[in-house]
């Protein structure tokens, strides 16, 4: 079932001076999904995000949300979009209560309105405790929450959060992570950019942005089937071992294998697939390395974007 | 919702919020005004009075110390001591001891009586030459009345053939603060409130959140209205104690109506305000929008009229001084203040700082981008 399209971007382009920030990015956002936007910094996420927000007029190309177009219908837009910044802007010296009257009125909401939606994020947020501390003495944590609620007063259908979980804690982070499904369940369209690959695992689209190029675009689950991420006659595996620095260097010199990095107290390995688990081991075992275990892996979102940004291969589902 | 001020309450309320929320800022607005007040006020005092002045009296007779009391008498001059040569009187003038030195040679009286020409050296220092001149006016004074008096004696005659009797009109003292004083006032308005404004907006560009004003539908006349309203107040707040701190401090009295002084008071600063956030639009940092705000301040310290009369400047810096919001200020004030003019007088003042500030403030909302970088 093809959900409604709430942003949209053709040949999207930013141009600063000689230097090409976005470079003709495509890509289309349903209804009440869960866009991750990936890529690493300077790549032009941020640069991105401001132009569907109307902040940055784009240089080619058009980007439409709720089929407005984001250089010229702005004022439509602007009561449809929540924005979080990678900041957290809010005002230091004001109250959490204060903050979140401000936004609201920012919007244009007033008296019981104002209340009703004011009390709905408070206790969504559980950031009753605080609501007399000012803003600036709140932790990261808080802060994040915060600044959530405040682009969430007006109740947009479409919010778009930079990097919210930078800087933040575990737990701060899973409980973001919780309340942005139920915002999807609830049908708000979320774009989120982020430098976490388990992030990335949980959106239901995700898009990887590298130097300026859109390098793929799809659903998590298509992407790791791409004929480039898994090239035919190929196997992944993972190789669990003592001394895995040692071991890495020992694979990468055996003929078949294609990839081999590092994953914390394992390695990730391409091999080609006629490759026998007995002849990695045995080879571990003469330098030193006994009782490897070998198990085959389906390839991660980060072996997609380590494959596809090696390549420079554009493509994907769209 | 889609007015064209859209969203000025939600500003005024948090501008407001900030500006209470942070007494040091509203400390740094309000207490230097009323120091660089007072300040200003006893600095710019050129009242000559009492003079330190040294005399060598030879002649050592009682109308040679009538004379030094004449000189006294003036106010201009304080007698701070005597000295025994001339040398030693032009040295301590050299030394700064003294600015003026009265020299009566032996034979004054003698002269005065036999009906000689009686001389009378007096040396002034002439490295102050406002003081100098001053002095210079006074003493040759006290000669001519003396001369006079003598003649007039001598011919027998009860009063003087010609007597001139100026009248001072308004500032009958001839106190130097009431001309200084509402200028300060003026300048010390014009450097807090251009400030304030300035900083502003300049203040959540480099915070981040204008971005996140400028995602919303906040209009921008709705924003730049809110975020000149509550300085508005602040300010008006503070020239009502400038104000009072000219007349009980100072005393100098407000001879006309205070509801025009306000009026002329409210769009100066309206002026002023626009003029901070018009700075405010153009620069990208704090560092930046104090530097160009100090670039307004001083045309107006000097061209303004505030010390110099603008009537013997140059004609470049009187052009200068046509564009200047404090040049209509000041010199409407100083009708108000001093003179006890109407407004009736002077509309064309008041109309024309109203003009300015309405198009300052168009100005930085027409300009004002809604997009950044």
């Amino acid at each position: 079932m093809p959900a409604e399209t709430m942003i949209q971007c053709e040949a999207l382009t930013k141009r600063f001076g000689h230097f090409t920030a976005v470079d003709h990015v495509s890509f289309s956002v349903g209804k009440g999904s869960i866009f991750g936007f990936l890529g690493p910094n300077g790549s032009g996420k941020s640069t991105v995000i401001r132009m569907l927000c109307g902040l940055l007029e784009p240089s080619d190309g058009q980007g439409r949300i709720a089929g407005f177009d984001v250089a010229r219908q702005t004022e439509e837009i602007k009561p449809l979009i929540g924005y979080m910044s990678q900041k957290f802007s809010l005002y230091d010296e004001l109250t959490v209560h204060e903050n979140l009257s401000f936004y609201g009125r920012l919007y244009g909401l007033k008296g019981a309105a104002l209340k009703q939606r004011y009390d709905e994020l408070v206790a969504l947020t559980h950031i009753e405790p605080y609501i007399g501390r000012r803003a600036g003495l709140l932790s990261g944590g808080w802060r994040q929450r915060l600044a959530m609620a405040c682009s969430l007063m007006h109740h947009p259908t479409v919010l778009f959060l930079d990097e919210p979980t930078a800087g933040i804690d575990p737990v701060a982070r899973r409980e973001l992570w919780d309340l942005l499904f139920e915002f999807s369940s609830k049908g708000m369209t979320l774009f989120v950019t982020t430098h976490y690959m388990d992030e990335a695992e949980r959106c239901s689209h995700v898009g990887y942005i590298h130097m300026s190029k859109l390098v793929v675009c799809g659903e998590p689950d298509d992407l790791k089937q791409l004929p480039v991420v898994n090239p035919p006659g190929t196997k992944r595996i993972d190789v669990t071992c003592d001394h895995v620095t040692t071991g890495l260097q020992v694979v990468r010199r055996l003929p078949g294998v294609r990839t081999a990095t590092v994953f914390g107290q394992s390695m990730h390995l391409l091999v080609d697939e006629k490759m026998s688990e007995g002849f990695i081991r045995d080879e571990l075992a003469k330098n030193k390395i006994p009782q490897a275990d070998i198990r085959p892996i389906a390839p991660s979102l980060e072996d997609v974007f380590v494959a596809l940004t090696a390549t420079g291969n554009n493509g994907g589902p769209k | 919702m889609r007015t064209p001020f859209r969203g000025f309450t939600a500003i005024l309320y948090k501008e407001f919020l900030v500006v209470l929320r942070d007494p040091l800022t509203l400390f740094f607005m309000l207490f230097p005004p009323i120091v660089e007040m007072i300040a200003f006020g006893y600095a710019l005092d050129t009242d000559v009075k009492h003079m330190a002045t040294l005399v060598f009296d030879e002649d050592r007779t009682e109308e040679s110390r009538s004379l030094v009391k004449q000189f006294e008498n003036t106010q201009t001059f304080k007698i701070v001591g005597e000295v025994q040569s001339v040398t030693e009187l032009a040295a301590a003038i050299r030394k700064g001891k003294a600015y003026v030195g009265i020299q009566i040679p032996p034979g004054f009286t003698r002269n005065l009586r036999a009906g000689r020409t009686a001389k009378v050296q007096v040396l002034i220092d002439g490295s102050n030459s406002s003081i100098a001149a001053s002095a210079l006016n006074t003493s040759l004074n006290v000669g001519f009345r003396n001369g006079l008096l003598t003649l007039t004696e001598r011919f027998g005659l009860r009063e003087l053939p010609v007597e001139v009797r100026p009248q001072i009109l308004y500032n009958p003292e001839m106190r130097s603060p009431n001309f200084f004083v509402p200028g300060v006032i003026g300048i010390v308005l014009q450097i807090a409130t251009v400030f304030a404004t300035a900083m502003s907006l300049v203040r959540e560009r480099e915070r981040g959140t204008l971005e996140q004003l400028l995602v919303s539908p906040l209009s921008r006349w709705g924003l730049m209205l809110g975020k000149l309203a509550p300085y508005l107040i602040i300010s008006m707040v503070m020239a009502v104690g400038l104000f009072a701190i000219m007349r009980y401090l100072f005393h100098v009295p407000i001879a006309g109506d205070l509801g025009a002084l306000a009026a002329a008071t409210f769009f100066y600063i309206f002026t002023l305000l626009s003029l901070g956030l018009l700075i405010s639009t153009r620069a990208t940092n704090q560092i930046q929008a104090l530097q160009m705000t100090m670039i307004t301040i001083l045309p107006s310290v000097f061209f303004s009229g505030f010390i110099f009369p603008r009537e013997t400047m140059p004609d470049i810096f009187y052009a200068i001084s046509t564009v200047l919001p404090a040049t209509y200020y000041i010199e409407l004030e100083r009708a108000l203040v001093l003179r006890g003019a109407s407004l009736a007088d002077f509309w064309f003042n008041l109309v024309l700082l109203a003009a300015m500030g309405l198009a300052l403030f168009s100005l930085c909302a027409l300009r004002f981008k809604k997009k950044i970088a």
